[in-house]
């Protein structure tokens, strides 16, 4: 997965993005993400999974909370929805109720999604609601300027620690597993590629897919989620993992300090869109079974 | 209080939980209402499901138009002495108490009913439960003998009670149907073989001179009925008394029609959901009580902000906190019209009777689409519980618009929070063609962008646009009844108090006082030139309420600069129709106060 294969020539770099075509998912808003941020590559990675996908614009909503990463609708050109702190989900499965048709996808930091907005988590995954949630996870508040988040390592200083952060972190990936969502993946902000690879494959899925983001804070950790530390950390899932098999997953998730990238699980069951078009059949008396 | 000109029955019927006091009830009013009575009806529970708590069912069966419950009862039954016992006293004098006089186990010195029954009144003993146990086997079947007693005395016709029996437990087997109509019937042949109340009758109710089908709800019904009228698409809610059975009703009635129904794990994520669809053009709505409007609030200032129509219905209980949760109250307001940060208006309505309920209910969807804004339908648990006789209106009158789609001006970025001359924005909706835009609760210009420098102009925009909500078609955001022109004491009212302000201003000018009532339907943006005009056409201003602080009377005072008489009530039960005459002789004889016209019989003032 190392990317630095060869030289990156600007110019030849610039055709090859106009060639692509995914860049015209991008809005005229320039992002306001410090330079080097892991959040660079999700925008990056979320169009190219559009343009893959051969979505239309018109039919994608971006939902997003607050922090850092919730900025994101501004930077694409999709209908957008920037909502409150840790309200990303219950907006989105709204949005996706109100309009199935439409491409539902979520996005948050690690503290919109595991502190305000954890209770939310477990419901949408449960309901099978059929939308991509992207959690850019870097284990900080960024947008308040560095306080500690429910995923910030033991030890960590930071504004809200000064003397060292006592509280284990939350492990996301086991946590979703739990909670019955239908696609549990992980990608990493410095693997580009490999992550617009995930992008695409969490939404091809139909349900509720999560895919967590492992991504630097350069402005406010320099000790911890580094693109340093995070290159030696990260590996792929065993060739041989069976992404059926849901121990499997909760075996390789424990794995915190080692973070394997790939997708964990997938699970086909029926959609919140089928279950209630099923119950609405069943009530009006039109259902065959 | 009796009307002579036509039949005005209120019958209370007073039993421990489990005994089936409501289900008596409920079959009681629906039979009078099925022959053609206007009924209003109210239920008092406790929040226990089972044990040895008190209920109490009170129909009042009229031939003319009551506007609230009557303070004293024409009948008691009891089905439970214990409880009953403290209820004796509101039963008015020749009124009749009936009780069971066959007793089974000894009972405690002034234990019994019939001891505590006032000479004036009327005491009918029968064997309620040998008759139950004759007719059925078991003594559960109390509650329907009673009924087929009272039908008896009052010689009301059997058919309708055997006819709501029947569909009241048509789910069940056949036996069930079959031992209640055995009870009813043995109930009404001991009634009819008793000597009647002399001075109570029960006519012919009118004649419905339209044929208009008439039918009777709660309030939380009529809300389902408005709603299910104006085409909702999605609903999402989370359980609280007293709103639940609105959540209830539309889980059965809006599946076979294709609605979205969702219980959501919380009323934040109830309130967001229903935000994200009414942001997709469905026709979304979730209902709750204070404590959740509470935990609506930031959710509320996001529709404000980013101009998404959304529909709430907030039942209010006794707060704060967790307050008296099966106890009316009217203390709701500041948080409905004030709650959440920063200037943050939106539309909120306050029916005032179920009919009130319905139609706001029907023509909230419209509203909330026309501002772009949430709207608050602010009922209590009074009104969410209360039976009434309605007529609703002819089918299809709120069903949403066909919406014309917007069309993108070339070279042109798509502003969806353009300034316009009314400052309401052209809405795009989610999957139109080049449209695209991101809203936010930012601070934002036009284009939906976050910007800080344009909010004033925004904060303008967002309360301009509301201020001709008052003047929406075929909503009366104000009404005044009685005198019209000067007059020496006006009452000024909202929501459920609403009735028994009416039955208070009718008795005050049958007794010569000058006095009109007005009611304020549209608290959220308050019309203040109608509520200007009534204050200076009336001496003296008095505000009731079931609320200890005042704050309709804040609301408007504030909103006038005019001081008014306030009589505050937190007391949990439906304010005193004499309470407020009493209230009403007193401005009238005093005459208004030279200092500053205003005097307080509550607090807050």
């Amino acid at each position: 997965m190392n990317e630095h294969v060869k030289p990156v020539y600007l110019e030849e770099k610039l055709e090859e993005i106009r060639a692509d075509g995914h860049q015209e998912y991008r809005s005229k808003s320039l992002p306001t993400w410090c330079p080097g941020c892991g959040y660079f590559s999700m925008a990056e990675g979320l169009t190219f999974a559009l343009k893959r996908l051969g979505i239309e614009y018109k039919d994608v909503v971006t939902v997003s909370g607050i922090g850092c990463a919730s900025r994101f609708p501004f930077f694409v050109n999709t209908y957008g929805f920037h909502t409150l702190h840790g309200r990303v989900l219950p907006v989105a499965t709204g949005i996706k109720i109100g309009n199935e048709d439409l491409t539902v996808v979520a996005v948050g930091g690690d503290g919109d999604a595991f502190a305000i907005g954890g209770g939310h988590i477990p419901h949408a995954a449960r309901r099978n609601v059929n939308l991509t949630y992207l959690v850019f996870d870097n284990g900080i508040y960024g947008l308040t300027k560095g306080q500690a988040s429910p995923t910030s390592a033991v030890g960590f200083k930071t504004s809200s620690t000064p003397y060292e952060n006592g509280d284990v972190p939350l492990n996301p990936l086991m946590m979703l597993l739990s909670y019955g969502a239908s696609w549990v993946g992980q990608a990493y902000a410095g693997h580009q590629h490999h992550l617009a690879d995930m992008i695409t494959e969490a939404m091809a899925h139909r349900g509720f897919s999560f895919l967590r983001v492992l991504s630097p804070c350069v402005t406010f950790d320099k000790t911890n989620n580094t693109y340093a530390n995070l290159n030696m950390a990260a590996r792929g899932l065993p060739e041989d993992h069976d992404s059926s098999d849901l121990m499997a997953a909760m075996a390789e998730a424990a794995q915190a300090d080692h973070p394997a990238l790939g997708v964990y699980y997938k699970e086909d069951r029926p959609t919140l869109d089928e279950v209630m078009a099923a119950t609405n059949r069943r009530a009006a008396g039109t259902d065959p079974a | 209080m009796m009307n002579k000109a036509g039949t005005d029955i209120q019958i209370a019927i007073c039993g421990s939980a489990g005994d089936g006091t409501i289900a008596s009830g409920d079959i009681m009013k629906r039979a009078a209402a099925l022959m053609g009575f206007n009924v209003i009806a109210f239920d008092v529970y406790p929040p226990e499901i089972r044990g040895f708590g008190k209920c109490i069912s009170r129909i009042r069966i009229s031939s003319q138009q009551a506007y609230s419950l009557k303070q004293e009862s024409d009948i008691l039954v009891s089905l439970n002495d214990m409880h009953a016992i403290p209820h004796v006293g509101e039963v008015r004098d020749f009124g009749a108490v009936i009780y069971d006089d066959h007793l089974v186990s000894r009972v405690a010195e002034g234990g019994h009913i019939s001891a505590h029954i006032n000479p004036a009144q009327i005491p009918y003993g029968f064997s309620i439960r040998q008759i139950s146990e004759q007719a059925t086997n078991s003594a559960r079947s109390r509650n329907i003998v009673i009924l087929g007693y009272v039908a008896g005395l009052f010689n009301l016709p059997g058919e309708h009670f055997r006819k709501v029996i029947k569909s009241k437990f048509a789910t069940k087997a056949q036996a069930v149907v079959d031992d209640n109509t055995k009870a009813f019937d043995a109930g009404l042949r001991a009634g009819r073989a008793v000597f009647k109340l002399d001075d109570v009758e029960v006519r012919e109710p009118a004649e419905d001179a339209n044929g208009a089908e008439v039918v009777m709800m709660t309030g939380n019904g009529a809300v389902v009925r408005g709603f299910m009228e104006a085409g909702i698409q999605s609903y999402f809610g989370y359980p609280i008394t007293p709103a639940t059975s609105i959540m209830e009703r539309l889980a059965v009635e809006m599946p076979p029609v294709g609605g979205k129904f969702l219980q959501t794990e919380d009323e934040i994520s109830a309130i967001a959901a229903a935000i994200g669809a009414g942001y997709t053009g469905s026709r979304a709505a979730t209902a709750t009580s204070g404590p959740g409007l509470a935990l609506m609030a930031e959710m509320l200032g996001l529709g404000v902000m980013a101009e998404v129509p959304v529909v709430v219905v907030v039942s209010q209980r006794g707060g704060p906190s967790t307050g008296l949760p099966t106890k009316t109250e009217q203390s709701d307001l500041n948080l409905a019209v004030f709650g959440g940060s920063g200037d943050a208006q939106r539309i909120v309505l306050a029916p005032t009777n179920v009919e009130g309920c319905y139609r706001c209910a029907a023509m909230a969807f419209d509203i909330a689409e026309t501002y772009q804004v949430p709207v608050i339908l602010l009922i209590d648990l009074y009104l969410s519980n209360r039976y009434e006789t309605v007529v609703p209106s002819s089918e299809n009158a709120f069903a949403p618009k066909p919406r014309v789609p917007l069309k993108l001006v070339k070279g042109k970025p798509y502003e969806r929070f353009a300034l316009t001359e009314n400052h309401i924005s052209p809405r795009a909706l989610p999957g139109e063609e080049g449209l695209m835009h991101t809203i936010t609760g930012l601070e934002h210009n036009e284009l939906g962008r976050p910007n800080d420098a344009i909010h004033m102009t925004m904060t303008i925009k967002r309360h301009e646009k509301l201020k001709n909500a008052i003047n929406y078609e075929g909503l009366n955001v104000s009404k005044r009844f009685g005198d019209t022109g000067r007059v020496n004491v006006g009452i000024l009212g909202w929501g459920s108090t609403f009735g028994e302000i009416l039955e208070a201003m009718y008795e005050a000018q049958a007794e010569g006082i000058s006095c009109s009532a007005m009611k304020v339907v549209m608290l959220s943006p308050l019309p203040v030139d109608a509520l200007r005009a009534f204050f200076n056409d009336c001496d003296q201003i008095l505000v009731p309420e079931l609320n200890y602080e005042g704050q309709f009377a804040n609301l408007v005072s504030g909103a006038l600069g005019r001081p008014v008489t306030r009589l505050n009530r937190a007391i949990g039960t439906p304010m005193v129709v004499d309470e407020i005459l009493a209230e009403v002789r007193r401005l009238y004889i005093q005459g208004p106060d030279t200092q500053d016209g205003a005097r307080a019989t509550g607090a807050g003032s």
